[in-house]
């Protein structure tokens, strides 16, 4: 018999199994369909605020604010020969109170000219690429001693509230792919134990096959394969809810700014693949697991 | 063909089914096995295809060690011996054709050849018409007439019954001798194992018996009637399934 005569037989088999034993087909296609759902979920969700995240360091700010005593230039001139510091521009009232109108035109009578609200100079350095991920110690402490010298008044590190989201953001991941992995767990186990009734269903004809000559691949395939198409159709389940329910969410997301951080695009073509190469990896092991080395039933014991 | 040398089969549970067993049936032979329930008529059968491996002694089948086939290797033992049993053993949700055909399909024969030599095995039992019936359609003579010609598909040089006419009626039951018997004569080496004396008394042949475990005696009976030549139904007259057909 050649592979594809196999692959025939073997899908025909498994869809005749999988009808003959539906509801606990439908079970274990449900369980697996939560699970990766729940998986899918996550992958969009870490996925989109990796993404953000990282946008964000991109533009992320180290602002050195001023009194009114303090030299800007000269400390610019020297923010500049710091390794981690590749460019400095000094921002003077002016320019500041011009950014600000810009971004907020219905609070510009706050930090009109002459009033109270003016605001202070400020220094923008831009860091070296190497220095947007994690901050080194050095870095640190060379940011504790700008924050000490005359004439600052405040260091501002957009990355300090990234750094924050991001250990939030691995929290939530971390407990998300737990739980995803017990519902896994527990999808494996309930497809184990479907492959294992069908095999049961089956083992007189098991048993006729072994004594007509069938090989244990062909007795096994059709198993396998059940179990294969049980966690496909489970992970198909998951996509397609995942789609439908972000296709329905996606007006309001547009509308959030957290929401539109960590839901900004569906997943790709590839993490779609994935996690049904995960629900058809899940019911092969499923049922690999189910039916052992020795796991089909026989029947006839000795007389 | 079959040679049995000093077999004993001893279940794990301590029950002794086979006691220093030895024989040799030759190729185109046609024997009885018989002995009382429990004698260990099945456990010898299922000795020869290696359903059971011997506790002590060896099994020669088509000259070879049968115990010492790897197990990977025990469903080409099993494609070469023919195997038919008391309870038909079909697959009751498979179509006859489908049951029969269920080694050519394994082997990988196009449809045609696997209609063809579907045809000719059920053509053989007088069936060839009931291709597209479900076993639970047919009587009890039938259905053992399929599972005869699943046993006889592939052209085995040996065929095991275990108890064939034993779920059937007198008439049925000699029926299907009349087909283990026209299977023999067309030299295949058949092991009929019965309990039925009298059947055994009728057909004649050499007679293996077989008491708690033991072989107690090996001798040939000369038949007190003959078995008539072989009247089936009119299947002969039926065309093999064209392609709309399983």
């Amino acid at each position: 018999m050649t592979f594809l005569q196999a692959l025939r037989y073997f899908l025909r088999e498994a869809l005749v199994s999988l009808r003959r034993s539906a509801r606990v087909s439908t079970l274990a296609v449900l369980t697996i369909a939560v699970s990766l759902l729940l998986a899918g979920v996550l992958l969009l969700v870490s996925r989109n605020a990796a993404e953000s995240v990282a946008a964000w360091r991109e533009e992320a700010r180290f602002v050195v604010f001023l009194d009114r005593a303090a030299d800007a230039p000269a400390l610019a001139a020297e923010l500049v020969r710091a390794p981690w510091v590749t460019g400095a521009e000094v921002i003077d009232p002016v320019e500041a109170r011009r950014r600000f109108e810009r971004s907020f035109p219905s609070l510009s009578a706050l930090v009109a000219e002459g009033g109270e609200g003016q605001l202070p100079t400020s220094i923008e350095a831009r860091l070296a690429a190497a220095d947007a991920g994690p901050r080194s110690a050095e870095f640190r402490a060379w940011v504790e001693q700008l924050r000490q010298r005359p004439g600052v008044e405040a260091v501002d590190d957009d990355r300090d509230w990234i750094e924050q989201v991001e250990r939030t953001l691995a929290f939530v991941r971390a407990l998300g792919w737990t739980l995803s992995a017990v519902l896994l767990g527990a999808s494996i186990f309930t497809i184990a134990s479907v492959v294992r009734f069908t095999a049961l269903l089956y083992r007189e004809e098991i048993a006729i096959m072994r004594l007509v000559g069938a090989t244990e691949f062909y007795i096994r395939g059709p198993f396998y394969l059940e179990g294969v198409l049980q966690g496909l159709i489970g992970a198909a389940l998951a996509v397609a809810a995942l789609f439908a329910a972000y296709s329905g969410l996606r007006p309001r997301i547009a509308e959030s700014l957290i929401a539109e951080a960590v839901a900004a695009r569906f997943l790709s073509p590839a993490e779609i693949a994935l996690l049904l190469a995960f629900g058809a990896l899940a019911g092969l092991v499923g049922s690999v697991v189910s039916l052992g080395r020795e796991g089909l039933p026989d029947e006839g014991r000795p007389r | 063909m079959i040679q049995f040398f000093h077999v004993t089969k001893r279940f794990p549970t301590g029950q002794l089914a086979l006691d220093d067993v030895s024989f040799e049936i030759g190729r185109g032979e046609f024997c009885f096995l018989t002995g009382p329930s429990g004698a260990g008529k099945t456990t010898l059968l299922r000795l020869i295809f290696r359903e059971e491996t011997p506790s002590e002694g060896q099994i020669v089948v088509h000259g070879r060690n049968v115990a010492s086939v790897p197990r990977s290797k025990i469903p080409y033992l099993r494609r070469s011996i023919g195997v038919v049993f008391q309870d038909f053993r079909l697959i009751d949700r498979k179509t006859i054709f489908e049951n029969v055909v269920f080694l050519p399909r394994l082997l990988g024969h196009d449809l045609q050849r696997q209609r063809r030599l579907a045809f000719e095995a059920l053509r053989r039992v007088g069936l060839s018409h009931r291709m597209n019936a479900f076993p639970r359609e047919l009587s009890g003579g039938e259905q053992q007439r399929i599972a005869i010609a699943r046993a006889l598909i592939a052209e085995p040089e040996i065929v095991v019954a275990d108890e064939p006419t034993g779920n059937l009626d007198p008439d049925l039951a000699q029926e299907i001798v009349r087909l283990f018997l026209d299977i023999h004569l067309r030299g295949t080496t058949v092991l009929f194992a019965t309990h039925d004396r009298e059947l055994i008394q009728r057909v004649g042949r050499r007679v293996l018996t077989l008491v708690q475990g033991r072989i107690t005696s090996d001798h040939r009976l000369t038949g007190i009637a003959p078995p008539e030549p072989l009247v089936l139904p009119a299947a002969a007259d039926h065309e093999p399934p064209g392609r709309d057909a399983p």
